[in-house]
């Protein structure tokens, strides 16, 4: 199991922490300005999660170091539930750092991006679903985060396909917080789901993580809905 | 059309409401969340941070934040403050030796802050012997002296789910009043 949990979740537009209506207004606004490319971004550097809401597509590479997070944000849990059936679809946990200790070196602690990376192989029967909850849960270190804020981007290829934006504000050092958005899945095409279904892997997200509006964080997935299929 | 017109009628095209529960630790928080979306309720924890719920509830999108009551956590409280719709605290009924903290915890947090919020309070845990009446919680809080808050206070069991949604209905109502202009 990988060892990061990624994230599905967000609200659409929450009420920003601090920001009048006016403010949330504006930021709606620029997310239709025009779209910027992972290349535009990285010469830009200071990248805001402003910059990441115009990207069009699933970036290459991590738009920053995993050393950018010094705030020991981490993420332990995650898990989607389908509302309509009331059943847990999928979970995934982290273990904790005594049940690391008694596994063997079977994780390569050599390769920086170690969980930062998620692939999901999901059945077709998951493009279906109408109704979920996506859970995340995470821990934070011995200092207080004032403004922790998500971005995450879902593509298949050039198409966007769902983004959040979450502001969780203020963390208290070393807390356990966890966060569920039961949401409405995007309705695709037909056409768009069986392209979907036999492009096992074109189906990707980008999870952007800001404290005080500085990128910390840059986890990616990708996405399979061939499960069970030939 | 005046300002306050247009932003009440912006706001109401997103119909967003932010919900903060507080209370005591083990008064029962995180159980009515965890009831009020139709989780398991059988595996709680002491919350030692925050749990967040996102949902859509009659044309609304709540964000409900539930924070950890514990006294260590209580100084962080006032950085969930700003921009809260609705304050929900809960009470543990049944918990008679730590009704004085309760009294003091709420009171504080409206002397303090929250300014505007509809307030809620849920007598919770109603299922168990012993514990009292939401008119003896009423009386021993002195809800009647709050004048800077609209205010209600409901009986309910998170464990039983009874008055919970009631509860959170009257919240929106209240809040919408205030807020979303009615068409």
């Amino acid at each position: 199991m990988a060892s990061s949990p990624k994230t599905m979740n967000g609200s659409p537009n929450p009420k920003k922490k601090g920001s009048s209506f006016l403010g949330r207004k504006t930021r709606k606004s620029k997310e239709v300005k025009d779209s910027l490319s992972e290349e535009d971004l990285v010469k830009k550097g200071n990248i805001s999660p402003e910059d990441t809401l115009r990207l069009s597509c699933s970036t290459e590479n991590y738009l920053c170091s995993v050393d950018d997070n010094v705030y020991g944000i981490d993420f332990t849990r995650f898990k989607i539930r389908d509302m309509e059936s009331d059943s847990v679809l999928f979970e995934i946990a982290k273990p904790t750092k005594e049940e690391m200790g008694d596994l063997p070196n079977s994780i390569d602690v050599t390769d920086p991006n170690a969980g930062r990376f998620v692939r999901y192989q999901f059945t077709p029967e998951f493009l279906r679903l109408k109704t979920v909850g996506a859970t995340v849960e995470f821990v934070v270190g011995d200092n207080p985060v004032q403004s922790f804020r998500m971005v995450e981007r879902h593509y298949f290829r050039n198409q966007l396909l769902k983004s959040f934006d979450f502001d969780f504000g203020f963390c208290i050092p070393n807390s356990k917080n966890t966060c569920e958005h039961i949401y409405e899945f995007p309705k695709l095409s037909q056409e768009t789901m069986q392209k979907m279904i036999d492009a096992p892997f074109d189906t990707k997200s980008d999870s952007f993580y800001f404290v005080n509006g500085k990128l910390v964080m840059h986890n990616k997935a990708d996405y399979a809905y061939n499960a069970g299929l030939e | 059309m005046g300002l306050l017109t247009i932003l009440k009628k912006m706001k109401q095209k997103e119909k967003e409401v932010r919900i903060l529960m507080l209370g005591l630790d083990n008064a029962g928080k995180t159980t009515i969340l965890k009831k009020f979306i139709g989780e398991d309720i059988n595996t709680i924890s002491p919350t030692l941070g925050f749990n967040i719920e996102t949902v859509e509830h009659r044309g609304f999108k709540l964000n409900i934040w539930d924070v950890g009551g514990q006294k260590s956590l209580r100084s962080y409280w006032r950085n969930y403050f700003e921009s809260t719709d609705g304050l929900i605290w809960v009470v543990d009924s049944a918990d008679k030796r730590r009704l004085e903290d309760c009294i003091n915890e709420l009171h504080q947090l409206l002397v303090e802050e929250v300014r505007g919020a509809t307030l809620l309070v849920f007598a919770n845990k109603q299922d168990l012997p012993g514990a009292l009446t939401s008119q003896e919680i009423k009386e021993i809080l002195d809800l009647e002296g709050i004048k800077t808050h609209h205010w209600s206070i409901l009986p309910c069991s998170a464990v039983s789910g009874k008055n919970l949604l009631e509860g959170i209905d009257w919240l929106l109502d209240d809040v919408s009043s205030r807020i979303f202009t009615l068409d």
